[in-house]
């Protein structure tokens, strides 16, 4: 009875902060104390706690502190692993089991973020990888080579101060990286002369295809005479066996029609045509260049070429990379257009970066790893040949290096022309004194320091160096100190000074420190005023920089790191190679960047008319006229499947795993990051559905195994239909009307099955195909606002979304929407809001 | 200066020799990330003891299956994180455990060996991992930076190349001793003109922050720890193994690179550069290098058909690859005429079973190092015995003065018992 009572008292008691603050507790209903009165007591009472397990006086006020959640989550994982009740006893029903689970992983949630919620505060936070790589970049005009530093592994947004730790391998990696970027931007070398280097690569493939040829032949040959006459000494001829003879021969019958074909062609007499050989060197490559630590800057790479029309289109493009194999950067894509009786000029331009060597190459397009080479045998079977040429290159030119006039700039801001009333060592001090100023980010270096600082460029005059050298050490030494390193906000008053708000506003909107601008206006205080305020956060959406803030914080919220994670099979997704998959992520990033800039409505990431692409992409989505490879509007046609996040070729991809398409994946995401209702984490240790595996099922069909077991069906049941309606795309996010399902021990065979789209939200929306489910979702625009809401207060403040920041969502979602949803106003909503402008 | 160096700088190790000190313990832990192919990679519950018989995929260790212990039922009760095969596999902590974080970690069980065993090597302790891919996690190590965790709970860095490794462990700086001295001083002077920023930005903190700048504080502690380290071995060159090894090519990838990163924990332990390493192994360059065309987390999603295959030729290379690291240490012997592997225990394992699965923890323990009785497969009867059992009985084993280690309730005895 007393018991009862008491947790009467607390029901009521956090019923009653519940009124205050909305789920700022977490609490399991009442209506299931009878499935453990019933089930579990009888093990797990008072009078006999079994596992140390006493349910009968276990609050069902999840939240109410640690203890109390960690007993609810081993109940939570008995029951998830079917461990309890234990298989002797009474098992609940199905319907009590799926209800009971459902309330709890979701009440747990809650508790976890409760309990792990710190009340609002902002640790203070050092910069991040990209942060840091960033403001030493427009500190000292290089940008860092940051393989070194480890990542910002976390598991929210790599803004949030208390996930970002530091080890003492870090600091000393910092004071390495800033010493090696300190020397390439201040020992500047005389810039090396503009020059153009001109490559005709048939010199270097037709010898290397022509010898390659022989050798084979030269095989065939040995082969044969062995063949003949098979009892001549193997050795003698340079094998090992007739079995090895015969194997080699094979070598030659499949590799040689390739080459011979490649020969006869005429235009390899003037040129070098693209192809892939298995054995010959893999691409044919162009090698442009290999650029050393002091020949950075900007070249211009000049090529003529002429595309084969009868290849497929993604072979007709030109792709440069730097370094290759798996470890090669994609620089960009050009289509070529033009034929072979009328070659065309197309022309790339990167930057080499100084004090790197890289080698730089001209090929076809290509997939990761042995993608290629399996493409390649497809081919064979079909043509005898192997993949077929898409371009041929004339030659090229390289043009450069154009250096980089910031450069000097920059390094004359950090060693200005010495005054002449200063003595060596004023003028020393004076620098660091300086750069220290800019590198704090307006912040008085402590005098102490200025002098412990100066007292290690004394020693390294005193040993013989020359002023610069003896500058770079204590001048790393300010870019590794916890000024520079932490963005540190004092406590004095709740409210930011002008500083370390233009510090705060600047590192969200551009990954960097404030500009001359932002602590011009910290410095005469008026940056506080609001329409200051807000007329310099619209100058930072609108700057290059903001680039930063897009992709950053895009990235992240949308989870885009699974568009890397899986490899797609060339053989069964031929078009989505590295330039595709580079491409679609792009894609996004360019769309949130037009919304912003055009002011258009956060809702057209939901449903659009329109798509922001490239030609590489036009070619994918099968729309023409799209030439050049920068990303623009383009108008759809009108019943379009693509136009909004959904119709995109990155968030189809990422709802797979490079095999087949994921219902669960995508309906996740959806609920996630479109619908604002996302799932509890998958709960561990429960047993994968192993008895549809190796069968030859549709999608659909494999999904329906979570409806089985209760633990499986509580969540599935909301997430599996949104991913039905998606079944009309493949695991590349192409169009199909069948799904083609492979199987077989070597999953070469193929089984087609018709799709059914149709299905329902957990709240009984009905929607017959993805056409339904897209406007759906786009009639929710309000959810969708909560979420990227809620998502930028994370990213923006430095700390997970916590309970006390709904109000702040919904003032935000409020703002924005009386200006028709401009993605523009959530982000001043935010600015000019108390909690942005607090501790 | 401490003894050990001071001997060995002296050619005192021809006086030691007429009385042989008993060789130095060691401990070495593998950790596999995404788990194992579960229903292939343990032995039959239903044979247990010396009668057992060793699955297929650990076939490559059969002619050390009497020196090696592969016990079930071991696991981490607040491990959550389906995707975490490393970050708590050594602590056994809460990530949940302190109000108002959202992370939170302890100290590994290397670490606490480190503090003993470390103390007369030149590396307290050494930690490898091998790099990450683009996004964090996709090894199914979770957050981290290598397998070892400080007594703060905070990640320790580990070297993530083998080229790395070999310099940090074998290249001997060629500079003359007074300039090296001279690098030291600078050192601790470029230390001490950080600490001076450090403290200022201190004093402006509230408590909250003050805590999180303590993770610098402690960096430079750990600094100075180390350069006092140094300085008592700057007068002592790296010493090379018996065979010495080359060095490793830049472009190392999975099986090859793995390889190489064992026959360098080999060799650190025949030189006695250190006495307890960690190697946070890559999965995906090494299932890449053994041909597959999916990524580790695919892999692990095992069903039948390809990720299958793949799955298990992963877990035989990973045991071939033990096995030939642990031929290494028994054709090596120490002063006392043991072998280094009479005098180490080696425990490869992970914290994922497989897909999400977090009981039963894979866990192959071998080497002579902790007196454990090996030769059997145990299954212990309580399936959530604290994997951390198993850390203290190693440390105990060993002779680490510990009484318990993250959520351990005791001793394994039948490790021990025959």
């Amino acid at each position: 009875m007393t018991l009862r009572l008491s947790i009467f008292a607390l029901l009521l008691a956090s019923l009653h902060a519940q009124e205050e603050q909305p789920d700022r507790a977490a609490i399991m209903p009442e209506k299931h104390r009878e499935i453990l009165e019933f089930y579990c007591y009888e093990c797990h009472d008072s009078a006999d706690p079994e596992g140390g397990l006493n349910m009968e006086e276990l609050p069902f006020h999840i939240s109410k502190d640690i203890p109390t959640a960690e007993h609810w989550q081993k109940i939570l994982n008995a029951m998830n692993s079917g461990e309890m009740p234990p298989k002797k006893k009474d098992q609940l029903t199905d319907q009590e089991k799926t209800t009971f689970l459902d309330d709890l992983s979701n009440q747990m949630v809650t508790a976890r973020k409760i309990l792990s919620d710190n009340g609002g505060q902002i640790t203070l936070r050092r910069l991040n990888r990209r942060e840091y790589l960033n403001t030493l970049e427009d500190l000292l005009g290089v940008r860092p080579d940051a393989s070194t530093l480890p990542s910002d592994a976390g598991s929210g947004f790599d803004t949030s101060g208390a996930d970002l730790f530091f080890s003492s391998d870090q600091l000393e990696q910092y004071v390495a990286v800033a010493e090696t970027t300190l020397r390439r931007a201040l020992h500047l070398k005389q810039p090396k002369p503009l020059k153009t280097t001109r490559i005709d690569p048939e010199t270097e493939t037709s010898k290397h295809y022509r010898h390659y040829l022989s050798e084979l032949e030269d095989i065939r040959n040995r082969a044969d005479s062995l063949i003949a006459n098979p009892k001549q000494n193997a050795k003698d001829l340079g094998f090992i066996d007739l079995y090895q003879a015969k194997r080699q021969k094979t070598a030659y019958n499949n590799y040689s029609p390739q080459l011979e074909e490649y020969l006869k062609r005429p235009e390899t007499k003037t040129g070098a045509t693209l192809i892939l050989t298995i054995k010959g060197g893999g691409y044919t490559r162009v090698k442009v260049a290999t650029l050393g630590p002091n020949q950075g800057g900007t070249y211009t790479l000049t090529t003529r070429a002429a595309a084969y029309h009868d290849a497929p289109l993604r072979l007709q493009y030109l792709e440069l990379t730097s370094r290759k194999g798996t470890q090669a950067q994609h620089l960009g894509w050009q289509k070529i257009t033009s034929s072979l009786e009328n070659p065309q000029e197309v022309t790339f331009t990167f930057t080499h970066p100084t004090g790197e060597k890289l080698s730089y190459f001209l090929h076809q397009r290509t997939h990761q790893d042995r993608g290629d080479k399996n493409l390649w045998s497809v081919y064979r079977e079909k043509n005898g040949l192997g993949t077929p040429p898409g371009v041929w290159v004339d030659w090229a030119k390289l043009t450069g290096p154009q250096p980089n006039p910031k450069l000097q700039k920059h390094a004359t801001q950090i060693l200005f022309p010495k005054p002449k009333d200063l003595t060596q060592d004023q003028y020393a001090r004076a620098i660091l004194h300086r750069f220290a100023q800019r590198a704090f980010r307006g912040q008085e270096p402590s005098p102490e320091f200025l002098d412990k600082l100066l007292a290690q460029y004394q020693t390294n005059i005193k040993n013989g160096e020359p002023l610069k050298a003896a500058l770079i050490k204590p001048l790393s030494i300010i870019l590794s100190s916890p000024s520079f390193l932490y963005m540190s906000e004092s406590t004095g008053s709740k409210n930011l000074s002008p500083h370390e708000l233009a510090t705060r506003l600047s590192y969200f909107l551009s990954s960097t420190a404030p500009d001359q601008q932002l602590l011009a206006l910290a410095a005469d205080g008026t940056l506080t005023q609001p329409e200051v305020l807000r007329a310099q956060t619209q100058r930072l959406l609108a700057h290059p920089r903001a680039e930063r803030f897009i992709r950053g914080f895009t990235y992240q919220w949308l989870q885009m790191e699974r568009l890397e994670m899986f490899q797609f099979d060339a053989r069964k997704y031929e078009e989505f190679d590295n330039a595709t998959r580079q491409s679609a992520g792009q894609e996004i990033y360019a769309t949130v960047r037009t919304l912003f800039q055009e002011h258009l409505p956060l809702t057209t990431l939901l449903k659009s008319d329109f798509i922001v692409i490239n030609d590489v992409l036009a070619d994918f989505y099968r729309i023409p006229g799209v030439t050049g490879s920068h990303f623009r509007k383009v108008t759809l046609p009108e019943n379009s499947p693509r136009g909004g996040l959904l119709g995109t070729v990155a968030v189809l991809a990422m709802g797979s795993d490079g095999l087949r398409s994921s219902p669960v994946e995508r309906g996740a995401w959806v609920l996630r990051h479109l619908l604002n209702n996302p799932p509890p984490p998958a709960p561990p240790n429960v047993p994968q559905l192993g008895r549809l595996a190796g069968k030859a099922l549709s999608a659909r069909s494999l999904q329906k195994a979570h409806q089985e077991a209760p633990q499986c069906a509580q969540c599935h049941q909301k997430i599996d239909p949104i991913g039905y309606a998606l079944e009309n795309f493949d695991a590349s996010g192409k169009w199909r009307d069948q799904e083609t399902v492979f199987h077989g021990k070597r999953n070469t065979r193929t089984k087609l099955f018709p799709i059914d789209p149709s299905g329902e939200l957990s709240d009984g929306t009905k929607f017959k195909d993805y056409f339904e489910l897209r406007d759906v979702v786009a009639s929710r625009s309000d959810a969708f606002a909560q979420g990227f809401s809620q998502e930028l207060i994370a990213y923006g403040l430095g700390r997970p979304f916590g309970f006390t920041d709904h109000t702040l969502a919904e003032e935000m979602v409020k703002k924005a929407k009386t200006k028709n949803y401009d993605p523009n106003e959530f982000i001043h909503a935010l600015v000019q809001s108390r909690k942005f402008q607090t501790k | 200066m401490i003894a050990l160096p001071f001997m060995e700088s002296f050619g005192f190790e021809k006086f030691a020799s007429t009385k042989i000190a008993a060789a130095p313990k060691r401990m070495i832990f593998l950790g596999m990330g995404y788990g194992v192919t579960a229903d292939r990679w343990y032995p039959d519950t239903k044979t247990v003891g010396a009668d057992y018989k060793l699955p297929t995929v650990l076939s490559p260790l059969a002619k050390h299956q009497k020196d090696l212990t592969i016990i079930q039922n071991l696991m981490h009760e607040h491990s959550q994180d389906g995707h975490s095969g490393s970050t708590f596999w050594l602590t056994g902590a809460n990530r949940y455990a302190i109000a108002g974080q959202s992370f939170h970690n302890t100290v590994s069980v290397d670490q606490v060996a480190a503090e003993q065993l470390g103390k007369d090597t030149r590396f307290t302790s050494l930690q490898l991992a091998a790099k990450q891919g683009s996004s964090s996690g996709a090894d199914g190590h979770g957050p981290g930076f290598s397998l070892a965790w400080n007594r703060q709970g905070k990640p320790i860095a580990g070297l993530n190349t083998p080229v790395a490794a070999f310099h940090r462990l074998f290249s001997n700086d060629n500079t003359p001793l007074a300039e090296r001295q001279k690098r030291l001083l600078e050192q601790r002077s470029v230390l001490d003109t950080i600490l001076s920023d450090a403290r200022s930005v201190n004093r402006k903190l509230g408590k909250n922050d003050t805590e999180k700048l303590d993770e610098y504080f402690q960096s430079i502690r750990e600094i100075e720890v180390r350069l006092s380290k140094e300085e008592q071995w700057l007068t002592i060159e790296k010493k090379s193994p018996k065979n010495p090894l080359k060095e490793p090519g830049e472009s190392l990838e999975g099986l090859e690179e793995m390889r190489m990163m064992y026959d360098i924990m080999a060799a650190a332990m025949e030189v006695d550069a250190t006495r307890v390493l960690t190697y946070r192994m890559p999965v995906n360059s090494l299932i890449q290098s053994l041909g597959a065309t999916m990524s580790a987390h695919s892999m692990s999603h095992y069903s039948e058909g390809e990720r299958r295959n793949v799955s298990e030729s992963r877990d035989k290379a990973n045991a071939k690859l033990l096995a030939e690291f642990l031929d290494k240490l028994k054709a090596t012997k120490e002063a006392d005429g043991s072998s280094l592997f009479d005098n180490s225990t080696i425990t490869m394992g992970t914290n994922l079973s497989s897909v999400h699965t977090l009981k039963n923890c894979p866990t192959l323990v071998t080497g002579g190092g902790a007196g454990i009785n090996h030769g059997r497969h145990l299954v212990m009867d309580d399936p959530k015995t604290p994997l951390c059992n198993l850390w203290l009985s190693l440390l105990q084993g060993t002779g680490i003065q510990a009484n318990s280690h993250g959520d351990s309730t005791g001793k394994i005895d039948q490790l021990f018992t025959s």
